[in-house]
């Protein structure tokens, strides 16, 4: 696959501070690439310098092989942008906000139309067309939000946290509708510090705090670099502390942490350790509800890299 | 994608409440309150004649211009009657004054035309305008004869220069005969116009006019990507800046026309307000004056970060501080502002407006109507130009 956006060695600074560390990365075709990391890692500054809306202090950026600038007409027609926040015209209905935005790129009345459609379709606002934004919920508005980004059909969609405070039934028709744009052949770069629609999402993932890319990869690949294998949950009613010493001392087992009812074990290696925890159990007679084992999600790499949360 | 955005650029103004409100509803409104309030003034102000004195020493005597200027303008026999004189001396016509017998009186005195009144009300301000033109004339005058003598002397063979003086007497004298046969072009027009309420009407439109600023800065906007997600969206698009500011622009200034001719429609046919028959002029003024405010809101737009409320704010309140000063809740305060501090009302964009069509009802010739239509222009054009200043940035340090 060939490389559609290359970033190399992009630097933003505000006065003294660095908001993007010497930045290097590349976006390949078809593929949707995450960009991870808490508020204020630089998700958005990238993304804004990429789009040639902000001033970087250093650094290069292509698209589609050629330098990107303000006025590079050409790119910009490919591309589409769903920002954070909601960028659409409060006088206007539904209709009206993507046909202005669409025709902001497409000039034939007859393939508009048709592409607006599609774009209301996909995100499932077809019952809510004469709708002016403020009559629509959170969720709903969001998904206008992203029509108006997306229907003219652009070959680069740039999606810039969509589902932040977007209720269950509109997150999934978000995703459900990304996972259509990208079959359809679309190349996308997704911000977002929600860790589960990353592992849902990406193909790859850049991990971005203080402005510095600290991890990138698959989700496996950035999965082994928190160096746990899994954790096993057990609730448990007033455990005697010697048992807590006795499990600290089992093999593999890297912390254990008790807070009635809930024991929280962590195993850096190990295949059954789940099964031989239940004997262990069993064999000193102590009584549990529920049981579960959890593999290693990305808070856990961002943790291990940073020593502290994603939603920190 | 001009037309486009042009199109989408109307829609939204024609449906945003707040400003159709500020830009349609409220100059209608406020033109209403100004027709209740002052409709039975109206009904008994045809402008009487105004008692004034002159004092009659020698050098008004000797000034041709100035005699048969307030000559013609207290000959009871025109329908452009303004004055009834007493020829007096100065402290005859102070005494006259300390009496009330008189509004006002003049002097001439050293070259240097003098008006002395009592309070400051209409009669007083027509007094002190009439003055202002006969003393402008006579510069003009002064200035034709200068250039004619200067002409004649360069014909004159070197050694007739002691002809001079007979020269410039004659010279001076075709000058002032030529002035005589159109002394003045102040009329008493009151018989078929004038009113108290013109002026604030005057104030009314020129209001209008600068408003068209809300509606500017508005769209424009709209069109920042450092101002709003709208903006934002626009600038990632394939269409230029600049295409997408003077569609919009352009859009807000057509909104701002309509607005102003409604109201001109709803003065003249539902207010029956009568703006004399120099109606193209009024148009011409009303097209630079909403240009000036369409200009204020461009700049602030562009100048101001802040939000949209507050840059309303600003523009109404410099709009209706404008409209104060150029005599909107009283021509004493355009009189006050013109005597005490006149740059003020030179950079007021409101007086500027009010000047023009006050100038286009009192006076037969254009020069201080193009002087105010001019004066808007170069107002408009310095704000544009500032604004194109700031706007040549096209990339942000941040959003």
């Amino acid at each position: 696959m060939k490389n559609i956006i290359e970033v190399k060695n992009l630097t933003k600074k505000y006065k003294n501070l660095k908001a993007i560390d010497d930045l290097s990365f590349e976006v390949r075709e078809g593929e949707i690439l995450g960009l991870l990391g808490p508020n204020g890692s630089g998700k958005s500054t990238t993304i804004n310098c990429i789009l040639s809306l902000l001033n970087y202090s250093g650094g290069e950026i292509k698209i589609f092989g050629k330098k990107m600038n303000v006025d590079s007409y050409d790119i910009k027609r490919d591309i589409g942008v769903v920002f954070q926040d909601v960028a659409v015209f409060e006088e206007l209905t539904v209709y009206d906000n993507i046909e202005y935005f669409c025709g902001l790129y497409i000039k034939e009345k007859d393939v508009r139309k048709k592409y607006i459609e599609e774009a209301i379709e996909l995100v499932g606002l077809k019952d809510f067309i004469k709708f002016y934004p403020k009559q629509l919920s959170g969720g709903l508005l969001r998904r206008l939000n992203i029509a108006c980004g997306i229907a003219h059909k652009p070959k680069i969609i740039f999606l810039d946290e969509p589902t932040v405070a977007v209720d269950p039934q509109s997150r999934n028709n978000i995703l459900d509708g990304i996972k259509v744009l990208r079959e359809n052949g679309a190349t996308i770069v997704y911000t977002t510090h929600y860790m589960e629609e990353v592992e849902i999402l990406c193909d790859r993932v850049i991990i971005l705090d203080k402005g510095k890319i600290i991890a990138s990869g698959t989700t496996d690949e950035l999965k082994k670099l928190a160096n746990i294998e899994e954790k096993v949950s057990v609730e448990v009613m007033d455990l005697d502390p010697k048992y807590i010493k006795e499990i600290e001392n089992r093999k593999h087992v890297e912390e254990v942490v008790y807070q009635s009812p809930v024991l929280m074990i962590t195993y850096r290696k190990g295949k059954n350790n789940l099964v031989e925890l239940m004997e262990y159990l069993k064999e000193q007679k102590i009584n549990y509800s529920r049981i579960f084992s959890e593999r290693p999600t990305l808070n856990d790499v961002f943790l291990e890299l940073t020593g502290k949360e994603l939603r920190d | 994608m001009f037309t486009h955005n042009f199109k989408y650029t109307l829609k939204i103004l024609f449906k945003n409440k707040m400003l159709i409100f500020w830009t349609f509803a409220f100059p209608i409104i406020l033109g209403t309150f100004f027709q209740m309030a002052f409709s039975d003034i109206e009904k008994n102000e045809k402008l009487d004649i105004i008692d004034i004195a002159i004092v009659n020493n020698q050098e008004f005597k000797d000034n041709t211009i100035y005699r048969e200027s307030f000559k013609a303008l207290s000959d009871k026999e025109s329908e452009n009657r303004l004055f009834s004189i007493q020829y007096v001396t100065e402290e005859k016509a102070q005494n006259l004054l300390s009496d009330d017998k008189i509004i006002g009186y003049f002097l001439l005195k050293d070259d240097n035309p003098k008006v002395v009144v009592g309070t400051s009300d209409i009669n007083q301000t027509i007094l002190k305008f009439v003055v202002e033109e006969i003393s402008s004339k006579l510069e003009i005058m002064r200035n034709v004869a200068n250039l004619k003598i200067e002409e004649e002397k360069k014909n004159m063979p070197l050694g007739d220069m002691g002809n001079y003086n007979s020269l410039y007497a004659s010279v001076y004298g075709q000058v002032m005969e030529m002035s005589k046969e159109n002394n003045t072009n102040i009329k008493n027009i009151s018989s078929n116009h004038l009113s108290y309420t013109m002026i604030e009407f005057y104030t009314l439109i020129a209001m209008a006019c600068l408003y068209s600023g809300i509606l500017s800065m508005f769209a424009m906007n709209q069109s920042l990507a450092n101002m709003t997600t709208t903006g934002k969206r626009m600038a990632v698009s394939p269409t230029s800046k600049g295409k997408i500011i003077l569609s919009s622009v352009l859009a807000s200034y057509l909104t701002s026309l309509i607005g102003i001719f409604l109201l001109f429609l709803y003065t003249i046919f539902v207010l029956h307000v009568d703006y004399g028959n120099q109606i193209l002029y009024i148009i011409l003024l009303a097209f630079a004056g909403s240009l000036a405010g369409l200009s204020l809101g461009v700049v602030t737009s562009c100048c101001f970060k802040v939000s949209d409320n507050t840059k309303t704010g600003i523009i109404i309140s410099i709009t209706m501080l404008g409209c104060f000063l150029s005599g909107m809740m009283g021509i004493t305060m355009k009189y006050i502002v013109d005597k005490n501090i006149p740059i003020v009302n030179k950079l007021n964009p409101a007086n500027m407006i009010t000047d023009g069509f006050y100038s286009l009802y009192y006076y037969d010739t254009l020069d201080r109507f193009f002087f105010n239509f001019f004066s808007l222009l170069v107002f408009a054009t310095i704000l544009i130009v500032i604004s194109i200043f700031y706007l040549r940035r096209q990339k942000y340090d941040s959003i």
